[in-house]
């Protein structure tokens, strides 16, 4: 035993020990006792808290798209629909290297620097973090394999279904129906709160045409649904939904028939083709030519299709040649002379000695016969109304027009909807210019003179009118002064609707309704006069119509007219382009309203055709209106005038036995 | 040689041969560890089976790893603690020549590199064998030394600790350095080193430790360190996984969502589901009293182990059980800690309930050690 053994002792050292795992008992249960305070901190104080983490971690509400409403045609026949297409889409927040994610996707599938730009462009916009934004539309089944095969090499990025528009008609509803595309930063900001909510789920707006007027029935309400999502962002369940309301179908009065009809009808013209029912005022066709392919805008159109759309200044196919005013020319004669009888200027026997030209009393101008331009010179002889009409002779209504003056001339016109928008739900519409003495004070701050009003009578000089505006008038005038506003809509979901009208406007009456008959008479001799041997009977509408159809069953009543060509510009002017010096040629206009003058039955189209550079109104525009009411009548209503004919017959000898008795 | 200490039995404050525990003490099983070692374990099985996601083939391997734990546990426990208190010098040499061994030709895995593939060996690793070595050793040399230690034996204790601890740092296996540092150092509080040395120990490492953060910390250290106090100032990155073990944890509430409804771990919120983070798991699934039902299982072993400790005959076996006890706290209460935001993350399963390898089998060494202190002194005697 050596002294360092014997300094040991077991009991002390056992209860030193003993001490020593008491005390580490005591700090075992002291740590244990914090655990379970910071437990019961986390799980009992801050619970709710935790649990609001763990909902907000996992639970996301995402908004669920409504589809958007159909366009139908009259007849049924599409004009819009929804068609399936794959986006790729991007969850930018799930992306590591959005560089590199780029260049990794572009060596599987086509994108474009424009298509990256506009990726871009949606990521800057105002949006929700987590969604996803599309970086490419319309996936070839190839490329959605190769993104499916590679699909662990890129994270975030997802194919997603989207139903997108598709207009059957492409070109020919382009103006008229309009287009989706997609939202873009103002159109956001100009929607109320609670609008900008609805389009959570959307990226299409309407732009243009029926597709903007109607966007609030066509949109629907957006469906919300909340989805379980891992820390991935895979959607693992959904778990809420409350379904999105789709848009409502609309029914437009157009007939997709008689719009192919009217844009063949235009053959290779440049020009606008407005179709009116006058008994609803139904547009039954609205074309602008040449159009462009709508469906290119829907998913967003390239800069580069963009910008040969906006450089084409030859066509300017951008531009709605329906609702752009020009000057209407002699279109406007009819409704002169309606207002020269209204307010007495002129009756039935009245008639003027023309001597080919018109000056005012102490003036030694001379406003020459623009019919008479190309003529060997000399008048139309001795002109009354009616022959003024079917002549179009311009002396007649120089004179007319002078002595009513401005202020009548434009008040009377006012009620056809000149110079100004009777169109429902077109509110984009130009309203063109009538002019008067305040119109030309506030827009020119001249005065008025009394040559103005010389020029207006013939619609030339300040008179503008869009072809809207001649079909609207050329229809109030087959509806002998019924007013029917031109409307698009015919029906939503099936159900005949009225579109709200914040404009009405009271119908047209006359001293006397015979005036109706006169001037209806006078212009169904612009297109059906009896061929004669009379020197210088002078129009051409006639031999382009009826002589070229002298088997034409109804009476169409019509009105030439000749536009000559303002504003254009110097360069496109002195260019040598052989196409482009044809833009100096006057434009050619034609309105017509049939059957005309038809005792079974009243008009039941009434037309504007204009052509541009078109030269002549009565022999380009006028067959154009004559193919387009065959078509309607003939084809599309299907009248048969033998019938009606011998119905108008019956009709007439029950009238005259009437009166004999 | 002869110890005293082996003569030397405790004063009758144990009373043996009552009931009918004698049938375990021949199979040297002491029923109430077990029971709440099978407990544990099949607790654990059935949170990793919600934990994997239904992955019955994980359980399964799992559960199997555990049936070797026990028949390890078992094996271990049939030796007298005195058969490796006589080795433990040895075994200390040997455990010491093969971290050296490691750091020639280990391999890597998980960033560590502590593995060691002999020729005719299953692959293993040494740093393992340490956790109760060490302790072993300690034991063997303090219990047969003056209590309280005296100076110079506490330097060569704090040698025989550190020299094993820096051959694992340099492994790059922090972790496992740690627990068999602290399986030393509790040998080291339990032989009766004064207060005044832990407390200026304490003290000094409180003054250094800022001066290891400036100098010495590498940067994913920092960064648990900062992440610790802070975890929103990197949500997304070093922070995210313990905002979200929080977030599961404290979402869990007083009832828990349910077995199998743990939208955090399902969802693959929770990092480590399986292993260093299954409390979150098993926190959102069956709330505060699910995690109360674990500690108390937990406190069970503990003070069976420390009720063994407490009865052991003599300073040898008392300070390995005591060591060996609080070891298992340790790491009980370290991973708690740092899953509930309490302490920094540092790469520590739950025991016997995180999936995990190695480790399992150790505990159970040491579990078989337990034992065959509880069991063999007893026999001895009688």
């Amino acid at each position: 035993m050596n002294g360092k053994w014997q300094l040991k002792d077991h009991e002390a050292e056992r209860q030193l020990f003993n001490r020593r795992l008491t005390a580490a008992g005591i700090v075992v249960g002291l740590l244990f006792a914090a655990l379970i305070a910071k437990l019961v901190n986390l799980q009992v104080q801050q619970y709710e808290y935790f649990s609001a983490r763990a909902d907000g971690n996992r639970l996301h509400s995402q908004y669920v798209p409504p589809a958007r409403g159909l366009i139908f045609d009259r007849s049924g026949e599409l004009l819009a629909d929804n068609q399936p297409i794959f986006n790729l889409t991007v969850v930018k927040e799930q992306v590591p290297d959005m560089e590199a994610m780029l260049e990794r996707l572009s060596g599987m599938i086509s994108l474009t620097a424009d298509d990256i730009e506009q990726f871009e462009n949606r990521l800057r916009r105002n949006r929700v973090p987590y969604t996803s934004v599309p970086l490419r539309y319309v996936l070839s089944d190839e490329e959605k394999s190769r993104i499916a095969v590679n699909g662990h090499l890129l994270p975030g990025v997802a194919i997603e279904p989207q139903f997108v528009r598709r207009y059957p008609l492409a070109d020919l509803t382009a103006h008229a129906v309009g287009y989706v595309s997609e939202i873009n930063r103002e159109e956001l900001d100009r929607l109320s709160d609670e609008e900008r909510e609805n389009y959570g789920g959307t990226n299409h707006i309407g732009k243009s045409g029926i597709e903007r007027t109607y966007e609030e029935l066509l949109h629907g309400r957006v469906g919300y649904e909340i989805v379980e999502k891992n820390n991935r962002g895979q959607v693992m369940r959904r778990l809420d939904r409350t379904d999105p309301v789709a848009g409502r179908n609309i029914t437009l009065h157009m007939d997709a028939e008689l719009q192919i009809a009217a844009e063949e009808a235009l053959g290779d013209f440049r020009g606008a083709v407005v179709a009116i029912d006058p008994n609803t005022g139904g547009i039954l066709a609205m074309i602008s030519k040449p159009g462009f392919d709508p469906n290119l805008f829907v998913t967003g159109i390239s800069n580069k299709d963009y910008s040969v759309l906006v450089n084409d200044r030859i066509n300017t196919p951008l531009f709605d040649r329906t609702t752009n005013p020009y000057p209407p020319g002699s279109t406007l004669k009819p409704f002169i002379g309606m207002g020269g009888l209204q307010h007495e200027f002129v009756d039935y026997d009245f008639s003027i000695q023309d001597p080919g030209y018109f000056r005012l009393p102490g003036v030694a101008y001379r406003w020459g016969d623009y019919t008479l331009r190309t003529a060997i010179g000399g008048g139309h002889g001795r002109t009354n109304l009616q022959k003024a009409i079917y002549q179009s002779c311009d002396t007649f209504f120089y004179d007319l027009g002078h002595r009513m003056g401005i202020d009548t001339m434009h008040d009377f016109l006012s009620q056809f909807g000149f110079g100004d928008n009777f169109a429902l739900d077109i509110s984009y519409a130009r309203t063109g210019v009538l002019p008067s003495r305040d119109w030309k004070r506030e827009s020119r701050g001249e005065p008025w003179y009394p040559g103005d009003t010389i020029n207006s009578s013939i619609g030339q000089g300040y008179m503008w009118a869009t072809p809207l505006q001649l079909a609207t008038a050329a229809a109030i005038m087959a509806n002998k002064g019924k007013v029917v506003q031109p409307r698009m809509l015919k029906a939503v979901d099936g159900k005949p609707v009225e579109p709200e009208n914040n404009n009405p406007v009271p119908d047209l009456v006359v001293q006397d309704e015979d005036y109706w008959r006169y001037i209806h008479e006078s212009m169904t001799m612009v297109v059906h006069r009896p061929y004669s041997d009379v020197f210088r009977d002078y129009g051409t509408a006639f031999e382009a119509i009826a002589m070229a159809d002298r088997d034409m069953p109804y009476k169409m009543a019509g009105k030439s007219g000749t536009a000559q060509v303002v504003g254009i510009s110097q360069d496109i002017l002195s260019s040598t382009d052989i196409e482009v010096s044809d833009l100096n040629k006057d434009h050619g206009l034609f309105i017509s309203f049939a059957p005309a003058l038809h005792d079974a039955i009243k008009p039941q189209i009434a037309i504007a055709v204009f052509v541009e550079n078109g030269e002549h109104g009565s022999s380009v525009a006028g067959p154009i209106a004559k193919a387009i009411t065959d078509k309607y009548l003939l084809d599309i209503l299907k009248l048969d005038f033998d019938v009606l004919d011998a119905e108008a017959e019956s009709m007439n000898q029950l009238i005259s036995q009437a009166a004999d008795d | 040689m002869i110890n005293q200490d082996f003569v030397r039995q405790t004063t009758g404050f144990y009373q043996p041969g009552k009931g009918g525990s004698t049938i375990w003490r021949s199979l040297h099983t002491d029923p109430p560890l077990v029971i709440g070692l099978v407990l544990l374990g099949c607790f654990g099985l059935f949170v990793l089976y919600s934990a994997s996601d239904g992955d019955s083939n994980l359980v399964r391997r799992q559960g199997l790893l555990m049936l070797v734990g026990l028949l390890v546990m078992f094996v271990v426990a049939q030796f007298n603690v005195h058969f490796y208190r006589r080795w433990s010098p040895s075994m200390y040499a040997a455990g010491l020549g093969l971290l050296g061994l490691v750091l020639a030709i280990g391999t890597e895995e998980n960033g560590a590199k502590s593995w060691l593939n002999l020729p005719g060996l299953p692959s293993f690793q040494p740093s393992e064998l340490m956790k109760f070595v060490v302790p072993m050793l300690l034991a063997w040399y303090l219990a047969s030394r003056p209590l309280p230690p005296r100076f110079k034996h506490l330097f060569w204790a704090a040698l025989m600790i550190l020299l094993p601890a820096a051959l694992i740092v340099l492994q790059n296996d922090t972790g496992t350095a740690i627990m068999v540092f602290m399986s030393g150092v509790f040998v080291v509080l339990l032989a009766g080193i004064k207060w005044r040395i832990v407390f200026s120990g304490f003290i000094a490492l409180m003054l250094v430790s800022p001066a290891w953060y400036l100098f010495l910390a590498q940067e994913h250290q920092k960064n648990r360190i900062l992440t610790f106090f802070d975890p929103y100032r990197d949500p997304t990155g070093a922070g995210y996984n313990i905002i979200q073990s929080q977030i599961a944890i404290g979402s869990g509430g007083i009832y828990g969502k349910g077995y199998g409804n743990g939208a955090q771990s399902h969802l693959d919120f929770i990092p480590e589901s399986n292993t260093d983070f299954i409390m979150a798991v098993l926190a959102e699934e069956f709330g505060l009293l699910g995690i109360l039902f674990l500690i108390c299982l937990y406190l069970f072993v503990l003070v069976r182990g420390f009720y063994i400790a407490y009865t052991a005959k003599d300073m040898f076996s008392r300070l390995l059980a005591g060591s060996i006890t609080l070891t298992f706290f340790f790491y009980v209460f370290v991973n708690m800690a740092m899953v509930s935001g309490l302490l920094p993350v540092i790469g520590l399963p739950l025991p016997l309930i995180s999936r995990g390898g190695t480790s399992v089998i150790t505990m159970f060494v040491g579990f078989g050690l337990l034992m065959s202190i509880h069991t063999h002194g007893l026999r001895n005697r009688s």
